[in-house]
């Protein structure tokens, strides 16, 4: 039946394949149908090339820009193209088409939705082929058809990238409502728990001072003097965190603090056996930032890296500029996080290490929120990346700054 | 001559630790409970440091350096505060060194040591 293809085409367009492979199938079923020996589909990309995202063709097609070749002008002219190597074909003689070598057929139909084209079904074919009224029609409609199939499929993810996002935002929201709420308790309790804490301790060692040698009570105020040291290292990273300092920025370069940042690890570094592989685009980056609070959030990135490679292993620091962003890429090659612990790494409070405090990742993140910045982690390689963007100092907002160093860009 | 600490502070319990323990380094401790009483005591006594914490009911830690510091330009004072790393620029007037409150007073030790130099 002649219609068979039609019924095949539709088939595929409701089974559950991804696009790629939907198209892959619909153009060789087409070339065979029509006894053509190549059939692609080429949508326009953003550089002005007509991409090829589905083709069964013997050889790879050349690279066709708008107005380029046998695709490119049904494309601009919104209208089939079709051209036989016969004596009498001015068409053919008159394209300049690379991919047209070695062929004595070719037909390229728009696909078109209203008037905006976005594509091309392109079908070559090495012997002369001569396409009855039924098999243009035919071709027609299987041209909507894949129209449809790639216009749905764009679609749906529209909505899976919005959802996304809706999600992302949400949960920014949430996380930020609970730093308000926790901002005002940490203020008090800088002044209320730290005094005490601080008179306890203090005695607790002055009593361990008067005691004679080998009393057991030693061990007790030792053990006293550790717990009101972990206190206090809570404390401090609670205040950091939440303390709405407000940063001071200043044009500064982003190579150089991560540097700086590096330095406080020479040690554990050396202990741990881990190599260090920076890389940095040449040339500074400049961005408007508080260099001390954001070596702070590299510190704590830095530090988790290392604690994640106890037994040695790679720690891999890159700074690079992406458009109007800096971005400094901190990973490591010790194992990554647990995809269940992923939602929750930036909570206060949430570890997974004996003496952690579960602060180091919203301490960075809220220094880097404060700079108009994001921070992003994901599984990479053999361990956990941490991708900061920063505004690179001049690219957007204006230059605030007195303080000049860098070039502003 | 023993080198003399002021301590300002207004808790008592405080107050104390710091005495004995600064006592027991070899310094001799001076003790106001408010920020009004260091200023007296500085006009009456000779004091060659002033150790300060910033947040007092009355006149806070930070008015007090500034007088210290109009009055007594060359008085080293050490802030104390409450909160890691808080490195503001109060006014015109720095203080010589800060100091984040901690139950382990090696850094404060270190930090007076240095400043008044090895022997009391
Ligand atoms: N580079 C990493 N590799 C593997 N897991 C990580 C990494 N960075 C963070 N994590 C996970 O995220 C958790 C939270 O990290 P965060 O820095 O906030 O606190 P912590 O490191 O546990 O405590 P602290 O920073 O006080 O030492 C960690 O306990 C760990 O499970
Ligand atoms: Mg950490």
């Amino acid at each position: 039946m002649e219609y068979d293809i039609i019924e095949q085409v539709s088939e595929l367009a409701v089974s559950g394949s991804p696009l790629e492979e939907k198209l892959e199938k619909a153009v060789a079923l087409l070339a065979d149908y029509l006894a053509f020996d190549g059939c692609a589909v080429l949508l326009l990309d953003e550089n002005g090339y007509m991409r090829s995202v589905a083709a069964k063709c013997p050889e790879a097609l050349p690279p066709y820009r708008l107005g380029q070749g046998v695709p490119g002008l049904a494309f601009t002219g919104g209208a089939l193209i079709e051209v036989h190597k016969e004596a009498g074909d001015a068409a053919w003689e008159g394209i300049e088409d690379s991919g047209l070598e070695g062929y004595r057929t070719a037909l390229a139909y728009p696909l078109k939705e209203k008037e905006r084209t976005c594509g091309v079904l392109f079908l070559r074919a090495r012997a002369k082929v001569r396409l009855t009224l039924l098999k243009r029609q035919i071709l027609k409609l299987a041209a909507m058809q894949l129209l449809i199939l790639v216009k749905s499929s764009e679609v749906l993810n529209d909505h899976h990238r919005v959802y996304s996002e809706l999600l992302e935002m949400q949960q920014k929201l949430v996380s930020s409502e609970k730093l308000l709420a926790l901002g005002d308790m940490a203020a008090t309790m800088a002044h209320e728990i730290r005094n005490p804490l601080l008179s306890i301790g203090g005695y607790a060692a002055r009593l361990k001072r008067q005691l004679p040698p080998g009393s057991p009570a030693l061990g007790y105020l030792e053990q006293m003097g550790a717990e009101i040291g972990r206190i206090e290292k809570i404390m401090n990273g609670i205040i950091r965190f939440l303390k709405d300092n407000a940063v001071e920025l200043k044009t500064d370069d982003l190579h150089c603090m991560i540097d700086e940042a590096m330095e406080l690890f020479a040690d554990e570094i050396a202990v741990h056996c881990i190599k260090v592989d920076r890389r940095s685009s040449g040339g500074p980056l400049p961005v408007l930032a508080d260099r001390e609070q954001m070596k702070i959030a590299f510190d704590n990135l830095i530090a988790n890296a290392i604690q994640s490679m106890e037994k040695g292993g790679i720690l891999t620091l890159e700074t690079s500029r992406a458009g109007e962003f800096a971005v400094a890429k901190v990973s490591d090659t010790g194992g990554g996080i647990d995809p269940k612990y992923m939602g929750y790494i930036f909570n206060p409070f949430f570890t997974t290490k004996k003496h952690g405090t579960g602060l180091g990742l919203p301490i960075a993140n809220s220094i880097i929120m404060r700079h108009k910045g994001t921070i992003e982690v994901r599984n990479e390689g053999h361990g956990a990346a941490f991708i900061i963007k920063l505004p690179v100092a001049g690219a957007a907002a204006p230059n605030s700054s007195r303080h000049e160093t860098g070039e502003a860009v | 001559m023993k080198k003399r600490i002021l301590v300002v502070d207004d808790e008592e319990g405080l107050r104390l630790l710091y005495k004995e323990e600064l006592e027991d380094e070899g310094w001799d401790v001076e003790l106001a409970a408010s920020g009004e009483e260091s200023l007296d005591k500085l006009e009456k006594d000779s004091i060659d440091l002033v150790l300060l914490d910033i947040k007092m009911p009355g006149m806070d830690g930070v008015e007090v350096l500034r007088r210290v510091k109009e009055k007594w330009k060359d008085l080293p004072v050490i802030l104390c505060t409450a909160y890691p790393h808080y490195k503001h620029d109060f006014g015109t007037w720095a203080s010589d060194a800060y100091i984040t409150k901690s139950s382990d007073l090696t850094e404060l030790k270190q930090t007076i040591r240095d400043i008044l130099g090895k022997k009391p």
